[in-house]
C-alpha cells in the first residue's frame, strides 16, 4: 500500500489518460494499470471511475476506440490518441508545468514582507 | 473535429443504443476478468481475488450509469421514456384516445383548410413585382361608384401624369376564336404596351406586345396564355408565328405566357392583343381600365393628386361629360382584387376558430376526466418519490402526442376540404389554395398549442395536490375541483357554440328569403344561344341585320316555340350599364348623371321571357328616332308619382345625339342578380352594329330538344359560328351556388359546434351522477321523487348551457355586424333568428342533460350505497 494517497485533482485523470495512451493503444484495464505503475501507487483511482472519463474524452474527440485481440486471444475496447488529443495532452501539460511551478514558488515563500 | 465527434458519439449512443449498452458491458466484464486475473497470478485465491476485483472497480452499475450520463443523450433517452410510456397509456385507453384524436383531427383539419384558403385569397402577395406599387386606375365619384376610364381619361394621362414608371390601359371581350378547330369563344385582353410593362410580367417565349403593334396600321398580333397554346396549337413552341383568327380578323401569335399565367393586373384573359388607342372625339364612353406601377417614393395620396389634377384640367375641354365629382382615381390593384373577400374570409376563419375552440375545450375536459380517474396512480407515482416535475411532464408528453397525432390527422382531413373548397367557392386567387409547408406549420403548431392548452388544467390539479397518501377520490373533495374547472369549459363551449350558430341561422334565414325571391320572369321552358357575327363575313349592317332578322324569326318559327327574340345580357347577371340624364328632371351642372343597367334587345324578348307590358306599347319596326323600355322600378324611381312614358332622356352623356323617348313600361326583372335591384332601361338592340346576341326562345319542347333545334338552325345559317348554350332555369339556380355553399358550409361549422356542446354538456352530467351516485341513492331511498332528481341534474346542466349563451350572446352582438354584407333581406341582429338559435341550442342542451338524469332516477338505492 502506498505510504500516502492523494485524491485526484478536477480534470488531472484526463491528463493521466492522455500520457498513459500516448505511449501506446491500451484497453482500459491497462490504462488503469499503467497510470498506477507511473504514478507509483500514488493516487487511488477506482477503477470504475476510468469508463466515464474515457466516455467525456471520446466525445471530445482527444481519444477513439476499436477492439481488438489480446495477448490471450480475447475481444477487448483499445483506446487511441487522436491528434487533437495529442495536441490537448501537449497544451495541458505546459499549463500543468505553469501552474505548478507557481505554486511551487508561492509554497517555498516563508514569509512576505508587510503582511506580517 | 470535436463536435463532430461529439455528435458521433451522442448518435451512435441513440440510434444504436442496444449495440453501445451490449459493447459497455462487455468492455467492463473484460476489465474485472483482466483484473482477476492479474490477482491470481500475483498469488490470490481465485474466490478473493474475484471479489476484490470487483471491489477495487466500484460498483459496476453505478459506473455503467456514469457512463451513460457521460454520453450526453439523458435528456432524450427521458423523453423517450416519457414516450413510450405516453404511448402504453393512450393504447391502454382507445375510447378516449380515438375521441380526442376525431375531435381535435377535425378542428385542427377545418383550421388548417380555412388557413389555407384564407394565406392564398388575403395574406399572399400579388403574383407581381412589387405589387405594391400596382395601381389600378378609374372614374370614380362616390365611395361606391367606380367606374372605366375613356379613350379621353387615357390619352390625356399619357401626356400628362407625373407619378407613374410605366403606364397602359386595358380592356376585356368576348371574343370569337377559329383558325384551331372548333370555332369558340374566349375572353380577350386588349391592352396596350404600357400595360405590360407596368404589371412587370415578361412573356415567357416569342415577345410582348410593344408600342410599334398599338399603330393604327400595325399588323393584328396576340399573346397566348400557356393554357391556350397548349390546348389550341400544341404547345408554346410551335405556336409562335402561327395566326389565328379572333373575330375574323387574323392574328399573328407572337408571344406565350408562363404556366399558370391566367391573370394580368385584375384582369383574367385567354389570349391578349394590342390595344389600338384612336383620337378621342368625346369624353366618352367609360370602356378601359387603367394600369399604373408608381414611381419609386411616390404614394397612392401623391398620385391621386396628380390624377384629380388631370381630371380638373380636361373636364372643360368636353361638353358631353359634367360631372365634375368624379375623378380619375388610384386604387391598389390588391385592394381590387381582394375586394369584399377579405370580409366573407375574414367570419369564415372566425368561425373556423370558434370550432378549433370548441375542440379544444372538449378535448381538454376529456383530459381532465382521464386526469382525475388517474388520481390514485398518480398519488401511488408521488409516494414512490416521482416528482411532480416529472409527472407533469408526462402528462404533457402525453398530450402532445395525441394533439400532433390529431394534427396529421387534420392535415389529411384539410387536404380533403382544401379540394372541396377551392371547387366550390368563388373567392379570388382561390385556386392557388395548397397545403404548402405553411398549412403544415400552422396545423403542428395549432397542435403543439392545443397540446399545451389541454394539459394547463390537469397540471393545475396537480400542483394543487395535497399530501400524497389521498388515493381515494370518491369520498375525499379532489374531484371538486376538477368539476368545476369542468363546469368553467362547458359553459365556455356554450359560449363559443352560440355565435357559430346565430351565424349560421342568419345566413340559412337569407338564403331562404334569397330562393324565394320572383325574378320577374318564368325560367321554365327559356333556353339561348349565344352568337357572335365576325366582321370578315358579316362586314356591314346589311349582312349583320340580315343575320339577326333570319334568326329571329325562324327561330319563332321552329315546333314548340311559343315566342322568339334577342337580347345583349340575360338574367340573373346581366352586366351592362350606361349613363343618362332626364330631359325634365336634369341633375344639377357638375354633378354625376345617374347610371342605370342598360340592355339592348328586340321587341320579342320580353314575350320569350315573358315579361309583361305594363304600359305604352313595345318596339315596332317603325321605330327610327331613338326609344327605350323602362322597368316598373326604374319608373317609380326617376318618375314618382308621374307619367313615365312619353318622357324624353339624353342617354350616354351624348348632348348632341337626338333625345331619346320613352316609349313603355315593363315588369319587373332581377337582371342584375337575385339580391339586386330592378332597374332597367331596355333599347331595341343595334341591328346594323351587334355582333354578339343572345338568341332566347320559349319553347314547350323541353330545353335539350329546343338547344338541339336552334343549334341546327344557327349552324344551318352558318357552319362556322361558335355558340354557347345556356338553359335559363339552370343560370337562375347557379346564381344561387354561392350563397347555398357559404351557407353549407357555416351550417356545417354550427353542426359540429352544436354536437361538441352537446357532447361536452352531456359528458359533465354524467360524470356529476356518476360521482353522486352514492348520495343520489340515499335521497332516493329517503323517498326523493325520481322525477325530482332528474329535475336537479337538468336544472343544474341546463344552468351551465344558459350563462354559456348569454356570454355566447354578449360576443355575438358585439362582432356579427361584419356579416351585414353577406345577407339579403335580413338584418345581422336579427331577433328572430337569434331566439331561434338560442332555443336550440337550449334545447339540445336540456335533451343532452336529460339523458344522464333519468339515469339518475333510475338509480337503485340498495345498489347505489352498498357498492362503496
Amino acid at each position: 500500500m502506498p505510504p500516502e494517497s492523494s485524491e485526484l485533482l478536477q480534470g488531472t485523470l484526463e491528463l493521466l489518460v492522455l500520457k498513459a495512451l500516448s505511449l501506446t493503444p491500451m484497453h482500459g484495464w491497462g490504462i488503469g494499470h499503467r497510470i498506477d505503475q507511473l504514478s507509483k501507487d500514488t493516487f487511488q483511482v477506482q477503477q470504475g471511475s476510468l469508463y466515464p472519463a474515457l466516455q467525456r474524452m471520446l466525445r471530445r474527440g482527444w481519444i477513439k476506440s476499436e477492439w481488438r485481440i489480446t495477448e490471450n486471444n480475447r475481444r477487448a475496447r483499445y483506446y487511441l490518441l487522436t491528434r487533437t488529443g495529442r495536441q490537448q495532452l501537449d497544451s495541458e501539460t505546459r499549463a500543468w508545468e505553469r501552474a505548478s511551478t507557481a505554486i511551487n514558488g508561492i509554497l517555498r515563500v516563508r514569509s512576505v514582507e508587510g503582511l506580517s | 473535429m470535436s463536435v463532430l465527434s461529439d455528435a458521433m458519439e451522442r448518435l451512435k449512443a441513440l440510434f444504436f443504443r442496444g449495440r453501445v449498452e451490449r459493447e459497455m458491458a462487455e468492455e467492463l466484464r473484460f476489465h474485472v476478468d483482466r483484473e482477476t486475473a492479474e490477482r491470481i497470478r500475483n498469488g490470490a485465491d481465485p474466490e478473493s481475488a474475484r471479489r476484490d476485483a470487483l471491489l477495487a472497480f466500484g460498483g459496476v452499475e453505478q459506473y455503467k450509469e456514469a457512463v451513460r450520463d457521460a454520453r450526453g443523450n439523458r435528456p432524450l433517452e427521458d423523453l423517450a421514456t416519457d414516450i413510450r410510456y405516453a404511448l402504453r397509456g393512450l393504447r391502454r385507453n382507445p375510447g378516449f384516445t380515438l375521441t380526442a384524436i376525431l375531435v381535435l383531427g377535425l378542428g385542427l383539419g377545418a383550421t388548417t383548410a380555412v388557413f389555407s384558403v384564407m394565406y392564398s385569397v388575403v395574406l399572399a402577395k400579388l403574383p407581381y413585382p412589387d405589387p405594391d406599387r400596382l395601381m389600378m386606375v378609374a372614374e370614380k365619384n362616390s365611395p361606391t361608384n367606380i367606374w372605366n376610364i375613356s379613350t379621353a381619361d387615357a390619352t390625356a394621362i399619357r401626356a400628362q401624369q407625373r407619378s407613374f414608371e410605366a403606364w397602359g390601359e386595358v380592356s376585356r371581350m368576348e371574343a370569337a376564336l377559329s383558325g384551331q378547330g372548333t370555332p369558340e369563344h374566349i375572353m380577350i385582353g386588349r391592352a396596350s404596351a404600357g400595360f405590360f410593362k407596368a404589371v412587370g410580367i415578361p412573356v415567357a417565349r416569342g415577345r410582348s406586345i410593344e408600342n410599334r403593334d398599338e399603330d393604327p396600321g400595325a399588323p393584328s398580333v396576340l399573346v397566348l396564355s400557356h393554357t391556350l397554346a397548349e390546348r389550341a396549337m400544341g404547345g408554346a413552341e410551335r405556336a409562335l408565328g402561327r395566326s389565328l383568327t379572333v373575330d375574323g380578323i387574323p392574328h399573328e401569335v407572337i408571344g406565350v405566357l408562363s404556366p399558370g399565367r391566367n391573370e394580368l393586373g385584375g384582369v383574367t384573359a385567354t389570349a391578349w392583343t394590342a390595344l389600338k388607342l384612336p383620337a378621342p372625339v368625346r369624353r366618352g364612353p367609360f370602356w378601359m381600365r387603367g394600369m399604373g406601377r408608381l414611381k419609386e417614393g411616390v404614394t397612392v395620396e401623391m398620385a391621386a393628386a396628380d390624377l384629380a389634377g388631370i381630371s380638373a384640367r380636361i373636364l372643360p375641354l368636353w361638353t358631353d361629360f359634367r360631372d365634375s365629382v368624379a375623378k380619375l382615381t388610384p386604387i391598389p390593384l390588391r385592394e381590387r382584387i381582394v375586394g369584399r373577400a377579405d370580409r366573407q374570409v375574414g367570419i369564415f376563419a372566425g368561425a373556423v376558430l370558434l370550432v378549433l375552440l370548441l375542440a379544444v375545450t372538449n378535448v381538454a375536459t376529456l383530459v381532465l376526466v382521464r386526469a382525475s380517474a388517474r388520481e390514485p396512480e398518480v398519488a401511488v407515482r408521488v409516494m414512490l418519490g416521482a416528482g411532480k416535475g416529472r409527472i407533469a411532464r408526462l402528462l404533457v408528453t402525453e398530450n402532445i402526442i395525441l394533439t400532433l397525432a390529431a394534427g396529421a390527422l387534420g392535415l389529411l382531413l384539410a387536404s380533403l376540404g382544401l379540394k372541396l373548397a377551392v371547387t366550390q367557392l368563388s373567392l379570388p386567387r382561390i385556386q392557388n389554395a395548397a397545403l404548402d409547408w405553411r398549412a403544415v406549420a400552422v396545423a403542428f403548431s395549432a397542435a403543439l398549442l392545443s397540446g399545451i392548452a389541454v394539459s394547463l388544467s390537469p397540471i393545475a390539479a396537480l400542483a394543487g395536490r395535497g399530501g400524497p397518501l389521498r388515493t381515494d377520490t370518491r369520498r375525499t373533495g379532489t374531484g371538486r375541483t376538477t368539476n368545476r374547472v369542468r363546469s368553467v369549459l362547458v359553459t365556455a363551449e356554450f359560449a363559443l357554440a352560440l355565435p357559430l350558430l346565430v351565424v349560421a341561422g342568419l345566413l340559412l334565414n337569407s338564403f331562404v328569403r334569397l330562393s324565394r325571391v320572383d325574378p320577374g320572369f318564368d325560367p321554365e321552358g327559356i333556353v339561348a344561344v349565344e352568337v357572335s357575327l365576325p366582321a370578315v363575313r358579316y362586314p356591314d349592317s346589311l349582312a349583320l341585320r340580315g343575320f339577326w332578322q333570319r334568326a329571329e324569326d325562324l327561330t319563332a318559327g321552329l315546333p314548340g316555340v311559343t315566342a322568339a327574340g334577342l337580347a345583349s345580357d340575360l338574367p340573373p347577371d346581366s352586366p351592362g350599364t350606361n349613363n343618362f340624364n332626364l330631359v325634365d328632371h336634369p341633375v344639377p351642372d357638375g354633378t354625376s348623371e345617374p347610371v342605370s343597367p342598360w340592355y339592348g334587345v328586340s321587341a320579342g324578348y320580353f314575350a320569350a321571357m315573358g315579361i309583361p307590358l305594363l304600359d305604352g306599347r313595345l318596339f315596332t319596326a317603325a321605330d327610327t328616332m331613338p326609344v327605350v323600355l323602362v322597368s316598373r322600378a326604374w319608373a317609380a324611381k326617376y318618375f314618382p308619382n308621374e307619367q313615365a312614358v312619353g318622357r324624353l332622356l339624353i342617354s350616354g352623356g351624348c348632348y348632341d345625339c337626338p333625345r331619346t323617348t320613352i316609349i313603355g313600361v315593363v315588369g319587373n326583372v332581377k337582371n342584375l342578380g337575385l339580391a339586386e335591384s330592378e332597374d332597367a332601361v331596355y333599347e331595341q338592340f343595334n341591328r346594323n352594329r351587334d355582333r354578339t346576341l343572345h338568341l332566347v326562345a320559349r319553347s314547350g319542347a323541353g330545353a335539350t330538344a329546343a338547344l338541339r333545334e336552334m343549334r341546327e338552325l344557327v349552324r344551318s345559317l352558318d357552319p362556322e359560328l361558335p355558340l354557347t348554350e345556356s338553359i335559363l332555369a339552370a343560370k337562375l339556380d347557379d346564381s344561387l351556388d354561392d350563397p347555398r355553399r357559404w351557407t353549407v358550409m357555416l351550417g356545417a361549422f354550427a353542426t359540429v359546434g352544436l354536437a361538441l356542446a352537446a357532447l361536452g354538456i352531456f359528458g359533465l352530467m354524467s360524470y356529476v351522477v356518476r360521482q353522486r351516485r352514492r348520495e343520489i341513492g340515499v335521497r332516493l331511498a329517503l323517498g326523493a321523487e325520481p322525477a325530482a332528481v332528474t329535475r336537479l341534474i337538468i336544472a343544474r346542466g341546463v344552468r351551465h348551457a344558459a350563462v354559456g349563451s348569454a356570454i355566447g350572446l354578449v360576443v355575438t352582438l358585439a362582432l356579427i355586424r361584419r356579416l351585414g354584407t353577406m345577407l339579403f333581406g335580413v338584418s345581422p341582429t336579427d331577433l328572430t333568428t337569434i331566439a331561434a338559435v338560442a332555443a336550440l341550442l337550449l334545447s339540445v342542451a336540456l335533451f343532452a342533460c336529460w339523458l344522464p338524469g333519468r339515469r339518475a332516477a333510475r338509480i337503485r338505492p340498495i345498489e347505489a350505497i352498498s357498492s362503496e
